[in-house]
């Protein structure tokens, strides 16, 4: 036994091969030690990394939002055609929480070809406190919910705006002026307002069968105040529990006509201020996957004996209620709209059956399929029944 | 001669003196340790109840924590959102926006000794229910039903206990949940706890 241990032994080269082996081993082994790093040193670069990260810690942020859309419609008296490239970035310049600089242009293919580029709308929100903001510039008019909160076409839920909610509509689109707005705890029960006074609109006359009539409003947010008359208006909202928001809006002042359709607007001479009174009301109800909301709009503007274009005064009045409801743990989306748009004109009412179906690929890229039953004037663009496919994008 | 206008200078004056009552009533409100903390679990809650009312929910993970401030900051003033509601939002957002950790090898299990000492009912009441709601049954569009009986409960709290701590996204739904449901404060022993609460109630 003990002869075969002997035997076993290692000679002494073979421990000398061993050691060298063991000495190489641990030079490698030191060499991988210093070249770990520390929990000192990972901290180190923690905070080093928290440093050098200029979006949080900069007192000026800068970002980009938007959306943009393109999108195909086929109507009854007209050949289909692609349609709709619009692109609308925001920009958001921040100074802390002490003001906010927004700007959102809008880039459209017109069907010309050209490109049209607007400015839909720039202010300066200064955050005077918690419970108000007071906003400077041309804002979108805070009269109803469609135009300041829904009309961004990931957030619509169908290609179009309900008639008499776009340009030219019953309405107001944009102010230029000074907006005072927020929201607060009232009793319990949350609430939202927000009070405005602008430059106003311009009134449209047409000359038609020898006399002047008005033809339209344009509240677009002008640049400048013409006939000096401000127009006064606002919004409140109540939330009287987690899903349910009423709103109501209202404002007034004067309007002038500044141009006449079609026609020669040098003719115009001292024309003069006629009352502008809008009043408003809407509704938005939320119970899960199931939403429905409607608005309600009536613009009236007041005679005049005054200038060329002195005519009697003249209502347009809209509303729509829509549904949608969203198929648990799909991406599809079920919507219907029902608008009734009244006018002056008969060639401009119109009411509107809307059914769509929306694919959500992620909750702000939309692939939307609508059909439109219109019922206007016949022979009118109003009363062709409409196919309309957008897709959306909100970034 | 305009500028002489009375009600020109009635209109004038009254701007000018509002904006100096309101500078003069905002001396506080550049907070000195912006972007400033609000609280995670109102912020969940004001989140849930807020975006929907326009448009269809962000998930957290869409946007950097820069991101997020100048968005919420932009939907105070779209949406009338108070100061408070407008930090308890960001400070739930940037809690939230991890995204979900595929690499992450399979959590250890969590004894029952430890569940039965936490109280699942009310850190699922504090962290879950703004998306998930009361009754299990989900409060966003497109959220999954735990008290269908073919549906999410179906798997096995390993599977579970897993999705919650990494985060998951379901298939057929836009929004994925964030990891620890976007409370990183919240311990394993913590969501196992949850897991527990939410199989005892609603897979009756």
């Amino acid at each position: 036994m003990l002869n075969n241990i002997a035997i076993a032994a290692p000679s002494v080269e073979e421990l000398a091969q061993r050691l060298e082996k063991m000495q190489i081993d641990m030079d490698n082994l030191k060499k991988q030690l210093a070249n770990r790093a520390t929990k000192q040193d990972i901290q180190l670069v923690e905070k080093k990394v928290q440093k050098a990260n200029e979006w949080r810690d900069s007192d000026t942020l800068v970002h980009m939002a938007g959306y943009a859309d393109v999108g195909y419609t086929d109507a009854q008296s007209e050949d289909g055609s692609f349609n709709s490239a619009n692109f609308s970035p925001i920009f958001h310049f921040q100074y802390r929480d002490l003001v906010m600089l927004e700007a959102e242009l809008e880039f459209s293919t017109a069907d010309s070809g050209e490109t049209n580029v607007d400015l839909e709308y720039l202010t300066i929100d200064w955050f005077v406190n918690d419970y108000m903001t007071l906003v400077g510039g041309k804002f979108l008019s805070p009269v109803g919910q469609f135009r300041q909160n829904l009309h961004p076409s990931w957030i619509n839920k169908l290609p179009s705006a309900p008639p008499g909610f776009g340009h030219d509509g019953a309405a107001p689109v944009s102010e230029t002026g000074l907006q005072l707005r927020g929201g607060f705890p009232f009793a319990g029960i949350r609430t939202n307002y927000a009070v405005y006074v602008g430059n106003g609109p311009e009134l449209v006359a047409e000359f038609e069968d020898g006399e002047y009539e008005l033809e339209g409003i344009e509240a677009e947010g002008f640049g400048s105040d013409r006939d000096g008359e401000k127009v006064y208006g606002g919004r409140f909202g109540i939330l009287p529990f987690a899903g349910l928001e009423v709103g109501f809006s209202a404002s007034t002042g004067k309007a002038t006509v500044t141009s006449v359709e079609d026609g020669d607007d040098g003719l115009l001479s001292n024309e003069g201020a006629r009352d502008y009174d809008v009043k408003g009301a809407d509704f938005n109800w939320l119970l899960g996957s199931f939403n429905l909301r409607g608005e309600y709009v009536e613009t009236k503007v007041g005679s005049s004996n005054a200038g060329t274009a002195a005519s009697p005064g003249a209502v347009w009045e809209t509303w729509y209620t829509q549904g949608s409801y969203r198929f648990v743990g799909s991406k599809w989306e079920a919507v219907a709209r029902y608008t009734d748009f009244d006018s002056p004109h008969l060639s401009q009412d119109q009411t509107q059956w809307a059914l769509g179906t929306n694919y959500l690929f992620t909750n702000n890229f939309i692939g939307k399929f609508s059909y439109e039953f219109n019922d206007g004037l016949s022979g009118n663009a109003s009363d062709d029944d409409r196919f309309l496919f957008q897709m959306a994008y909100g970034f | 001669m305009k500028i002489l206008n009375r009600k020109y200078l009635l209109t004038v004056g009254l701007l000018g003196f509002s904006i100096m009552v309101l500078g003069l009533g905002s001396s506080v409100s550049l907070a000195s340790d912006f972007p400033e903390a609000g609280d995670f679990v109102r912020g969940s809650k004001a989140w849930s109840e807020n975006c929907m009312r326009c448009h269809s929910m962000r998930s957290p993970s869409d946007l950097r924590d820069d991101q997020w401030v100048t968005t919420v900051f932009h939907m105070r003033v779209r949406a009338g959102l108070t100061g408070q509601e407008t930090r308890d939002i960001l400070t739930f957002l940037q809690a939230s926006n991890a995204p979900i950790d595929n690499s992450a090898g399979d959590v250890e299990p969590v004894s029952k000794e430890k569940i039965a000492q936490l109280s699942g009912g009310k850190i699922y009441q504090r962290n879950c229910m703004a998306c998930h709601g009361a009754n299990g049954k989900g409060v966003l569009p497109g959220m999954r039903d735990f008290t269908d009986k073919t549906g999410r409960l179906t798997k096995t709290d390993a599977q579970l206990l897993n999705n919650i701590i990494n985060g998951f996204q379901s298939p057929g739904s836009s929004m994925p949940m964030p990891p620890r449901g976007g409370n990183a404060q919240l311990s394993n022993d913590e969501l196992a706890a949850i897991l527990s609460y939410i199989r005892q109630e609603f897979s009756k």
